[in-house]
């Protein structure tokens, strides 16, 4: 029991100084990992991943894609990354696909 | 101790230098701004005959202090308006206030998001994500739902990693102090939450577990289980929930929503049946919000989708127990709202 406690211990530690030690990775160049691919050819790409991500993770609560202005899709988007457990990923093709 | 936690970092290290691989996609990233969202339901239920008048106002503020830092909060005004004699007289009652959640949360990185304050119990997950009256398909509350849920003053660390594209890992950690403050009531435990989610299946799976650090020190588990099929309509929903001392017990729901219809009515239907039973523990009433004998109920529903924000509702259950069997019956209207706080672009 006691080597359970401290495998837990250890990981709850290790996560949380991951947040500060693990680089905040906010922005990337989009053009380094799809080059070689136009940029509407991206972007159509970029909107059929977010609206399956919509699907599978917003569409077990909502009925349909609920519109909002991007800054306020900017904050719904961060509070369903804690309400509904959204990975980093999911939460940026969500917000792409919200927002066009 | 030395060679597990060693193995345990190892661990980690390892599944966060894997998902880290995985090049973020996008750079478009507006800046967040206030957004004022919530709910209202009006759900008047006859259970054994006797109504009552369940009106509820529930407003969220979401307020971004930086594009890392939001502050979120969710408050709830609910009458339960009953009539004076069971039955006959005018319906009467008070408006019970309640701060469901009042947090701050940081977003650290990519698999990591830290939360302070006030927040929901991350036990199973009607609490956290199915609880508000326009988003769980049964009106009523499950028979376990107090097992391990409600409110806590403390701090969570929870995040998610995705595996290959076709596995999500999601984790949550907490603990929370003791307090009895109006509106601040907080149970003194700790806690964790881990699941398993795969996004082409839809299928979700996780076990939570909580030990309280106070009174009897009882220590509570949950299993959850959640399956949407990409093409048929059909969503399944169940939670498990056990505590040796307060009791156990499970819920199944199954819906099905009449979306491939040709007719545009017809495909805003949905039909919804649930199912749960619930059994005492060895000390009966150490949770008094739970019901003070063994019970099964089954219940079935329909909702009708308006638009995303309204919902009508009317369902109809049957209510098991040794004393006695009972009907319950539910019929309301829900809509829920977001308003931005700030004028579009």
């Amino acid at each position: 029991m006691n080597l359970l406690k401290n495998i837990l211990l250890l990981f709850m530690l290790g996560i949380v100084g991951g947040a500060f030690a693990l680089p905040n990775e906010k922005r990337s160049d989009p053009s380094g990992s799809v080059a070689s691919i136009s940029s509407t050819e991206r972007d159509a790409q970029w909107r059929l991943e977010g609206e399956r991500r919509y699907r599978a993770n917003c569409g077990r609560c909502h009925q349909a894609p609920h519109k909002l202005p991007p800054r306020a899709m900017a904050m719904a988007i961060r509070h369903m990354r804690v309400r509904a457990m959204l990975t980093d990923d999911d939460m940026k093709y969500i917000l792409y696909y919200m927002t066009r | 101790m030395s060679k597990i936690g060693i193995i345990a970092v190892v661990c980690l290290a390892a599944t966060v230098v894997s998902a880290a691989q995985d090049a973020p996609p996008l750079e478009v990233d507006p800046d967040p701004a206030p957004v004022l969202s919530g709910y209202l339901a009006f759900v008047p239920t006859w259970d054994s005959g006797n109504p009552t008048l369940v009106s509820i106002i529930s407003p969220v503020v979401l307020v971004p202090l930086s594009r890392d830092f939001v502050v979120e909060s969710r408050a709830s005004f609910e009458g339960d308006f009953q009539q004076r004699n069971g039955n006959s007289g005018d319906f009467t009652g008070a408006i019970e206030k309640s701060l469901d959640y009042a947090e701050i949360d940081y977003i650290g990185n990519r698999y990591v998001t830290l939360t302070a304050g006030r927040f929901l119990t991350p036990f199973n997950i009607f609490n956290e994500r199915l609880y508000p009256n326009w988003i769980r398909n049964t009106q009523t509350d499950p028979l376990i739902f107090p097992i391990g849920t409600g409110s806590d003053n403390g701090a969570m660390v929870r995040g998610g990693i995705s595996v290959e594209n076709d596995l999500n890992v999601n984790y949550t950690f907490y603990f929370s102090t003791l307090s009895t403050g109006k509106y601040f009531e907080s149970e003194r435990h700790a806690g964790a939450r881990v699941s398993l989610f795969l996004p082409v299946e839809r299928l979700e799976i996780g076990m939570s577990t909580q030990h309280v650090l106070q009174g009897t020190r009882v220590n509570r588990y949950g299993f959850h289980f959640q399956w949407q099929p990409a093409r048929p309509p059909f969503e399944v929903r169940s939670e498990v929930a056990y505590s040796r001392e307060e009791g156990k017990g499970l819920w199944a729901e199954g819906a099905y929503r009449f979306r491939s219809s040709p007719s545009p009515e017809l495909s805003r239907l949905q039909v919804v049946a649930r199912t749960q039973v619930f059994r005492l523990g060895t000390l009966p009433g150490s949770n008094p919000d739970l019901p003070s004998t063994d019970m099964k109920r089954t219940e079935f529903g329909a909702n009708y989708y308006l638009t995303d924000g309204w919902k009508a509702l009317a369902s109809y259950g049957r209510t098991f127990t040794s004393a006695g069997d009972s009907n319950i019956w539910t019929v309301g209207m829900t809509y829920r709202f977001v308003i931005p706080l700030v004028p579009s672009q």
